[in-house]
Order: structure tokens, then C-alpha cells, then sequence
């Protein structure tokens, strides 16, 4: 029965869905991003199952092909598919050979190449490196594998004098899987800062290896210069790290703490991967610290160690930096025609002064319109009376936020709401929600808004290290209209009061996961459903 | 080479800034290796330049000005930046990624990459000429295809035509049609126009939008300034259209420049202001259309003079005319498009200039909105019959998803065994009271009361 499934979720308190949206689908699954839509084929793009037959005629538990069948192979490429020609052939052969498993191809085919006297172009080399770099994770190289690599290398920086992007990718993947040469990786990274920001997989390479050499600080400079550029590192960068200081158990302890700080900082979120290895590691060295897979219950409490997680509110010195900086932020911009105008903005500010502080802050015309668009004007206005007297119920006051033509609603209702609480009606052209967020943010620490809106455009807005706190803030105090029943009673979903990032509660680390390893995460609004609670000892 | 990226970005300002024209920046970039008499291109010229652009007291501030401690990027700095471009474009050739071969790029292709600010950005370009490479290749054998059946047709016309002893009908040969050339043509309704300027109710193009478009949204728009000047001048009524706000250093002056390039002789019927229209036409007779605001045009005023943002805003969606509007403090009125059409779900209710100048004409000539939003392109409107369908099936879907019938729970806290989703407990037999059976009293004639049964 479903909608008895909904009513046991919210009221016995399994709350796993986001502060603010919609409960439209059933609680158990996930909710779909944006872009999860299916991608079109691009034109030109070589598609991987179209090559999947290829695979499987030529190169299933092969080792190596003699030099007419790779004759073959390229004649069939060049032929069937339009856009591969013979400048193109040898790295998209490459490419489909490009596993762990299949290194000896890889050479079989270059050995091929040597043969008929072609030389391979700086691509091919790129993607024989990047071969190189998967088959390092399964096997160590051997020594004559490490110098064609540093071979490679020295070729391909011998022709050009700076290099484009990917080729440094591709190299700082080759000296990666060396032993003694992976230095050199560094100052590729830095010719890489030429033309663009250095890639996600360049840095992780690097900071992994830099873990396994036993250089953390190295390792962890990179890691700091990534998340500048706001790009998360991959998973086998902590793989690599927990891998280290398994070794070593004195300083075990040290290193798991820096790099449980390293997630609370920058408010990441470990993948399953990396959940399990922390887990195995933990088996192993039990006297250290112990890490139990738990959940939160709906007040915030660790379900393993039953302790409160910490509260999300911000400081007070980021409180205020978030004040100051709103208003010319978010509304008035570039030109403040553009939301507003002066005199809304003046007569606002002055209301505000005259009315502070509130309890809540209430925007009328989202709660209005929560449950359709084409309600009747009287429909809409006892919605929004439903929730002022939610609040005046519990004694607190508020301020509603709407625009001019809403006066021509019901006038009964109207005279209800305007009796029992503050009202600001702002110009029928102006947006109303940064007014919604400036008065929440000028009443102080304590105050609370109601809308359903994410707020998403404000807090791009706001722009770099504000919009996380923003983030929190928002988390703290948004209250949202789940839905209204149809005997008019509201179901209101409350803020979540708790931290959702990894923090130390009285020595006790949580740590919130996620499935898998994504590289832009999106803005989500889900409580994570999987913690760690790390006890160290 | 971390001092590189701040030279480029700060001569990012500089390439994108409206103050550089495209041209000088051009000459001076294109070939690295020929060899340049002026190295330091366009820095001088540009300074000039600044100088004698008429500031324009109405124009929205533009990029901000540099700070001053930033270096420009010297001649070898772009020269290595473009050779490490150069590079990257290669080296995504050889790996099979969209990206045409080398020799495919012009020197006007290599200066526009240069201003281009990241790598998808730059990886979205190279795909633009890929696929334009691609269609040309393809144009090409296509036409080896057709050219034997064509030769095949060529040589049998001629053999007909020779074989033919009496005359040839037709238009280029003997006819009863005098041929009318397009200079003509152009001179006739050039002439309308000088009319039309003397007599016509006017309108005007604001053009000062050219900071918040990009490259693409400023060639579009110059096209689309260049298709309402004709279809203007094409139409039985035209309008007296006066081109306000033009910057000729912009980037959607110089695309237009190219598409009518006699535009600033002063035989040619176009007007064309650097001055703002409030210079030129009084306020009160002034009306903004623009799709921000809350009121719609109801009828047509030949006494208002109505005012087109020409912007293409595609990637901007802040409300700037809304807002110049609001600052001048003009009137503001927008197309009644939801009062007389349906729109379908698909593209966004954004209209070109010329459909918009379309439009007015035709208001302005029948007075009736249903023939001007004629204009409209059909593919965004809907018919009545298949959107009510849609309707129909959209509400059901979400109705049977959203129905929250759940206030008998709440009421039956207690009785939650009891309680299902679909109704209350009932008693059993609730709605048949008095009419129990009885033994005793059935069929004895006597009406029991219900208190004895």
C-alpha cells in the first residue's frame, strides 16, 4: 500500500529524502537527476559496441596477432567506418585494446608498426603509455617495459617544447607506472596549467602515487591544489594512502586522522570502495580503531555508538560575512533593475528595521502555488493562511513575502493573514526570494524560512566558498510544505539540525558514503544513507 | 608558465572586450610564422580607438576595466600559446576525436580559438569545423556521384537545342517576360522606403546589448537585423525603422556591416544612430516590448513608438531589457502570445527580430493579432485538439501519483490494524439498519417497532 509506506516513512521516522523536495515517488528509490537522461550518439564517435563485434572476431584471449591479421584489422577499420582513416587507425586500435589484460597486443601491434615501417604517431604512443599505466595496477613492469616508457617520453617532449593538455596526461600516466622516473611527472602537470586545468585523473595519478613512495606531503598538496580547481579526487587516491599506512602502524593513526580532517574540510563523500578497504584495514588492526557500518535515526543519532551528531550551524563570523555580502550578491548585481528597483529595495530595508526579529519567514506565493498552478485565488490564499497559523499555533512570528497583485485575493483570508503576522508585498516584476533571504539572514542565526524552492540560481550566485556555507545554512533552516491532505491539514517537513559531512563527535568520527565515485557531484539535497562511525583508540 | 595563464586571461579582456575591433586584432595574429613589420599589433590602435569611441551615457556598463598591474601578452607569448594549440588540435586529430586536420585551419579560425576562454570550449569549436569539413567532403563526393548523370543531361540539352530549327520558347531564350533585374527591384523599394520615412509610423532597434552576447549570439543577431531591414522593406506598409545605440567597434555592427555593406552611405535608406532613441523621440511616445514585463500590448498605437531589444539571448537569460525599461522609466508591454496561441512544450517562447518586426507590420496593417501571429513559426504552437488530449492523460497520470488519502490514518492512530488506505471500518451491514431479519415477526403482518426487534 503505498501511500500507508509514505505516511510509516515520515511519521516513524526513516527520513531519507531531501530537505526540500517533492516526495512524489516512492521513498525507496533513488531520485533521478537531471542529467540522467540517454545521450545521444555523437556524429563521427566510433561507437563501443559497434566495435564490440570487432573485439570478439579478433581479439578475445588473444596475445597477439601475426602481422596479416593487423593488416586486416586496420584495412576492416578504415573501410567499414567513415571517419577512421589511416591518420586515426593506429590510436583507435589502440584504444580498443586498452585493458590490463591486453598490454601484449599493444605491443604485438606496435611491433606490427615497426615492420611495415610506420611511424607511430605522438597519439599512439599517448595511449600505448596509458596501456602501460592499467597493466601497472594488476603487475609491477619489467625493467625493459620502465625505459621504453622513459624512452617514449623523452621523444615525445624532445619534439615539442611545451605540450598540449592530454599528451601530458598521457605521459604523466607513463612515469606513473615507472619506479624511478615518476618525478618528471610534475613538472608535466604544470605544463598541463598552459592551456587548461589540469584533469581529475592527472592529479589522482599523481597524488596515488605520491601515497605509495611514501611522500604525503607531496600528496597532499596536490589534493589541496585539486579541490582549488574543485575536482574530487578519485577513489584510488585513498586507496593508495590506506594501503601506505597499513605498513606502517605508529604512524597509522596520524595519517587516518589527517585524512579523515582532509574529508570534514572539503565535505566529501567516501565511496563504498573506500568504505570497505577502511573496514578490512580496521579488521586487521583492531587495536588501533574499529569502524562499524551505521545509520542515523530521524533525530540525528548514530545508531552504533548512540550519540547526537553535531549541529550544522555555521560560525558566527561566516553568519556575518554571509549578511554582508547577500544583498549586492544575489540582488542587486550588476544593475538592480534587473530583480527589483532602488525604492522596493530602500522601502524593504526599512520594513525589515522596523518589524526584525521574526521567527520565521514565510514565501507566499511558493507555499501558495505547492499544490497547482491552476488553483482558484481563494484556494490559494487559505493554503497560505493553513501555514500561518501552522506557526502561530506554535506561538512564533512571522514575516510573509509575496507580490502586489496577491491583495486581490480572498480578502477574508487575507485579513486573517495580515491580523496574524507581518506582510511585505513587493512590485509585480520584482523577484521575491532574494527579499525572502535577506530577511531570514538580517533577523539572525535563529531564524527560519519556509519555501520549496532549492534555491540553486542564489547560490551560484553567491559564488565560490559562500555558496557552501550558504549550503549549510540553508540546510539548517528551510522549512518546506510536503503536501496538503485533503481535509486541509498540512504536513510541513522540518530542517535537518545535524552535519551531513565527516566530523568528530567526543572523539568519534562519522563519516558519510555514498554508492560510487562520481566527479561532479551534483547539488543533492539526499541525507546520505551510509555512515562509519571510526572509533580510534 | 604560471605567468602565462595570467597574460592570456588578461589578454582575454582585451581580445573580448568590445573596445579591440576583430579586424586589427586579426592581422596582427594570424600567421605566426610569416614575419610582422607591427608587432605590438593592436595596442596603440586600440588605445585610439578607446579614445574616440562616443561614450554612450545609456550603455549598460560594460567588462570591467583591467586592474593595474596586469601585463598585455606580448607577440611570442601568443605565438607559443598557438603552437601549443596548434598541438592540442593535432594530437586530438590523431586520436580519432572531432577535430578537422590541420590543414582545414584558416588563420581566421586560429585567431578565434585564441579567444576562446577554456578547453570545452575550445573542444566545441573544432567540433563546429569538424562537422563543417565533414559536410563539405561530403558535398564533394556526392557531386563526383552526380557528375556523370549531369554531363549525360548537359550534352543532351545541347543536342536538342541543335537539332531545333524553329525559335526556343523560354526565359532565356525568346519571351513575352521583360527581364527585371534585382537593382531594379532594390531601387523601386528603396524608393518606398524614403516614403515610408517621410510618412510611416516608426520603430526602433536598440543595439546596445552587444556586452552580454557572445560571438555566436552577435553574428546571429546581425543577421537578424539584416532580414528586418528587408523584410521591412519588402512589406506593402512599411515601418520607418531607426537603428538606435549602434557601436561600430562591436562585434554585431561589423557582422552586419558585411552583410549590407553601403549601410552608412547617405543614399541608403537606413537610419542608423550611435545616439539613444531617448535623444532622438520624446519619452512619453515610447513603449518597451519586452517579454519580462506583466502587461500585453492590446492594440496597436500608430502614434507609440515601439521599441525591439535587439539581443539574442540564448545563453543570458537575465530580464535587461526589463531592466534599461525600469531605469529609463518607459513604458513596457509585451506580445499578447498567450492570449491568442497555444504553446506546445517544445522550444521556449523566444521570438527572432525580424519575426517580431513581422509581426508589428501586420498588426499595424490589418489590426487584428490572429493574422499578425501568423509569424509565429508553427512548429511552437500546439492545435487545441491534440493539446487537450495531452492534458487529459498528463492530469490522470499524476492524479493517481499524487492523491494523498491518508487523513483517516491520521484519525485512527488506535485502530491501525483496522485501518487501510481506501476506507474506514465500517460496521458490518452499516447501511441496512431496520432490515434484520426476524423470525418472530416475519410474515405476521405486524410492523415491529426498532426498539422491540
Amino acid at each position: 500500500m503505498y501511500n500507508f509506506r509514505l505516511l510509516r516513512q515520515l511519521r516513524l521516522g526513516g527520513i531519507t529524502q531531501a530537505t526540500a523536495t517533492r516526495l512524489t515517488q516512492a521513498p525507496t528509490c533513488r531520485r533521478l537527476l537531471a542529467s540522467h537522461h540517454k545521450r545521444r550518439p555523437q556524429l563521427g564517435a566510433v561507437q563501443s559496441d559497434q566495435l564490440q563485434q570487432l573485439k570478439t572476431d579478433y581479439f578475445e584471449h588473444r596475445r597477439e596477432l601475426s602481422n596479416e591479421e593487423w593488416q586486416r584489422v586496420r584495412q576492416t577499420l578504415t573501410d567499414s567506418y567513415k571517419y577512421i582513416n589511416s591518420s586515426n587507425v593506429d590510436a583507435v586500435i589502440l584504444g580498443l585494446c586498452s585493458t590490463a589484460e591486453q598490454l601484449p597486443l599493444a605491443k604485438s601491434y606496435l611491433g606490427y608498426l615497426q615492420a611495415e615501417r610506420i611511424e607511430p604517431n605522438a597519439a599512439t604512443l599517448g595511449r600505448l603509455l596509458r596501456v602501460y599505466n592499467a597493466a601497472h595496477h594488476t603487475r609491477a613492469l619489467s625493467d625493459a617495459e620502465q625505459s621504453e616508457i622513459v624512452h617514449i617520453c623523452d621523444a615525445v617532449q624532445g619534439a615539442h617544447e611545451t605540450l598540449d593538455a592530454s599528451s601530458c596526461e598521457h605521459l604523466i600516466h607513463g612515469l606513473v607506472a615507472t619506479n624511478h622516473h615518476w618525478q618528471r611527472a610534475l613538472p608535466l602537470l604544470e605544463m598541463m596549467k598552459v592551456t587548461s586545468t589540469p584533469s581529475v585523473a592527472a592529479y589522482s595519478a599523481l597524488a596515488a602515487k605520491a601515497f605509495s613512495v611514501a611522500q604525503p606531503e607531496l600528496a597532499w598538496r596536490l589534493l589541496e591544489e585539486m579541490l582549488l580547481a574543485r575536482k574530487l579526487p578519485k577513489c584510488e587516491v585513498y586507496l593508495a594512502h590506506l594501503a601506505h599506512s597499513a605498513q606502517n602502524a605508529s604512524t597509522l593513526v596520524a595519517n587516518l586522522e589527517q585524512l579523515l580532517q582532509f574529508l570534514e574540510r572539503h565535505d566529501i563523500l567516501i565511496s563504498d570502495l573506500v568504505a570497505q578497504q577502511l573496514m578490512a584495514l580496521a579488521q586487521r588492526m583492531p587495536q588501533q580503531f574499529q569502524v562499524a557500518s551505521t545509520r542515523l535515526d530521524r533525530m540525528g543519532k548514530c545508531t552504533a555508538c548512540q550519540q547526537h551528531l553535531q549541529h550544522v550551524a555555521i560560525s558566527d563570523a561566516q553568519f556575518a560575512e554571509l549578511h554582508e555580502s547577500f544583498l549586492a550578491k544575489v540582488l542587486i548585481r550588476n544593475d538592480v533593475f534587473q530583480k527589483s528597483t532602488p525604492e522596493e529595495v530602500a522601502r524593504f530595508k526599512q520594513y525589515v528595521e522596523q518589524t526584525a526579529p521574526y521567527d520565521c519567514v514565510i514565501d507566499g506565493l511558493n507555499v501558495a502555488y505547492s499544490t497547482g498552478n491552476k488553483k482558484p485565488p481563494q484556494q490559494l490564499a487559505k493554503l497560505l493562511a493553513t501555514v500561518v497559523r501552522y506557526f502561530k499555533e506554535r506561538r512564533k512570528r512571522v514575516l510573509v513575502l509575496g507580490r502586489q497583485h496577491m491583495r486581490n485575493w480572498s480578502k477574508p483570508v487575507w485579513q486573517y493573514i495580515q491580523s496574524n503576522a507581518s506582510v511585505f508585498l513587493t512590485n509585480n516584476l520584482s523577484h521575491d526570494d532574494p527579499f525572502l533571504l535577506y530577511a531570514t539572514l538580517r533577523s539572525g542565526q535563529e531564524t527560519d524560512f519556509f519555501s520549496r524552492d532549492l534555491m540553486r540560481s542564489h547560490a551560484f550566485l553567491l559564488g565560490g566558498d559562500l555558496k557552501a556555507v550558504f549550503r549549510r545554512w540553508q540546510q539548517e533552516h528551510q522549512y518546506s510544505l510536503v503536501t496538503q491532505t485533503q481535509t486541509g491539514q498540512i504536513i510541513v517537513k522540518e530542517p535537518i539540525r545535524h552535519r551531513l559531512s565527516a566530523h568528530k563527535v567526543n572523539n568519534v568520527w562519522h563519516v558519510p558514503c555514498c554508492d560510487t565515485y562520481m566527479t561532479q557531484p551534483p547539488d543533492s539535497f539526499e541525507v546520505p544513507e551510509k555512515w562509519l562511525c571510526l572509533t580510534i583508540t | 608558465m604560471l605567468k602565462n595563464i595570467l597574460r592570456w586571461r588578461t589578454g582575454q579582456f582585451i581580445l573580448n572586450g568590445a573596445v579591440v575591433s576583430p579586424v586589427s586584432t586579426a592581422r596582427g595574429l594570424c600567421n605566426p610564422f610569416k614575419s610582422n613589420t607591427n608587432t605590438v599589433i593592436g595596442e596603440p590602435e586600440q588605445k585610439s580607438e578607446a579614445n574616440r569611441k562616443p561614450v554612450n551615457p545609456f550603455a549598460l556598463s560594460r567588462s570591467t576595466p583591467l586592474p593595474d598591474n596586469t601585463v598585455v601578452e606580448t607577440q611570442e607569448e601568443r605565438d607559443k600559446r598557438l603552437k601549443v594549440l596548434q598541438l592540442e588540435a593535432d594530437i586530438a586529430h590523431q586520436e580519432g576525436r572531432r577535430v578537422p586536420a590541420l590543414d582545414f585551419f584558416q588563420e581566421h579560425h586560429w585567431s578565434h580559438v585564441l579567444t576562446l576562454p577554456s578547453k570545452s570550449a575550445r573542444i566545441k569549436y573544432y567540433a563546429f569545423l569538424w562537422q563543417i569539413q565533414m559536410k563539405k567532403k561530403s558535398d564533394k563526393e556526392k557531386k563526383a556521384l552526380r557528375a556523370d548523370a549531369t554531363e549525360q543531361r548537359i550534352a543532351d540539352l545541347r543536342k536538342q537545342r541543335e537539332e531545333n530549327t524553329h525559335i526556343i520558347y523560354g526565359l532565356a531564350h525568346t519571351s513575352m517576360f521583360l527581364r527585371i533585374y534585382d537593382t531594379t527591384i532594390n531601387h523601386w523599394l528603396n524608393n518606398r522606403l524614403t516614403r515610408s520615412m517621410q510618412f510611416a509610423p516608426k520603430m526602433v532597434l536598440d543595439c546596445s546589448y552587444d556586452a552580454s552576447m557572445n560571438n555566436r549570439e552577435s553574428s546571429n543577431a546581425a543577421k537578424q537585423l539584416m532580414l528586418c531591414f528587408a523584410e521591412n522593406r519588402a512589406h506593402d506598409e512599411p515601418f520607418d525603422l531607426h537603428y538606435c545605440n549602434t557601436n561600430f567597434e562591436g562585434r554585431c555592427m561589423q557582422y552586419l556591416k558585411r552583410y549590407i555593406p553601403t549601410m552608412l552611405s547617405p543614399e541608403f535608406p537606413m537610419n542608423v544612430h550611435t545616439k539613444c532613441f531617448t535623444e532622438l523621440f520624446p519619452k512619453e511616445q515610447l513603449v518597451y516590448l519586452t517579454p519580462h514585463c506583466r502587461e500585453d500590448l492590446k492594440t496597436y498605437n500608430p502614434d507609440d513608438i515601439y521599441i525591439v531589444g535587439a539581443m539574442v539571448d540564448t545563453v543570458n537569460n537575465d530580464p535587461l531589457s526589463l531592466a534599461k525599461a525600469k531605469r529609463l522609466g518607459l513604458r513596457m508591454a509585451r506580445l499578447p502570445l498567450d492570449r491568442y496561441l497555444q504553446w506546445g512544450s517544445g522550444s521556449g517562447k523566444s521570438l527572432t527580430l525580424n519575426q517580431m518586426i513581422n509581426i508589428m507590420l501586420d498588426l499595424k496593417k490589418t489590426g487584428d493579432w490572429n493574422a499578425a501571429l501568423q509569424h509565429v513559426p508553427r512548429r511552437k504552437v500546439i492545435d487545441l485538439a491534440t493539446q487537450q488530449a495531452d492534458n487529459r492523460q498528463a492530469l490522470n497520470k499524476r492524479a493517481n501519483k499524487l492523491n494523498v488519502r491518508i487523513d483517516h490514518l491520521l484519525k485512527y492512530e488506535d485502530n491501525r490494524r483496522e485501518a487501510t488506505a481506501f476506507g474506514t471500518p465500517q460496521k458490518l451491514r452499516q447501511g441496512k439498519e431496520g432490515m434484520n431479519f426476524n423470525l418472530d415477526s416475519w410474515a405476521t403482518g405486524k410492523k415491529k417497532t426498532s426498539r422491540s426487534s
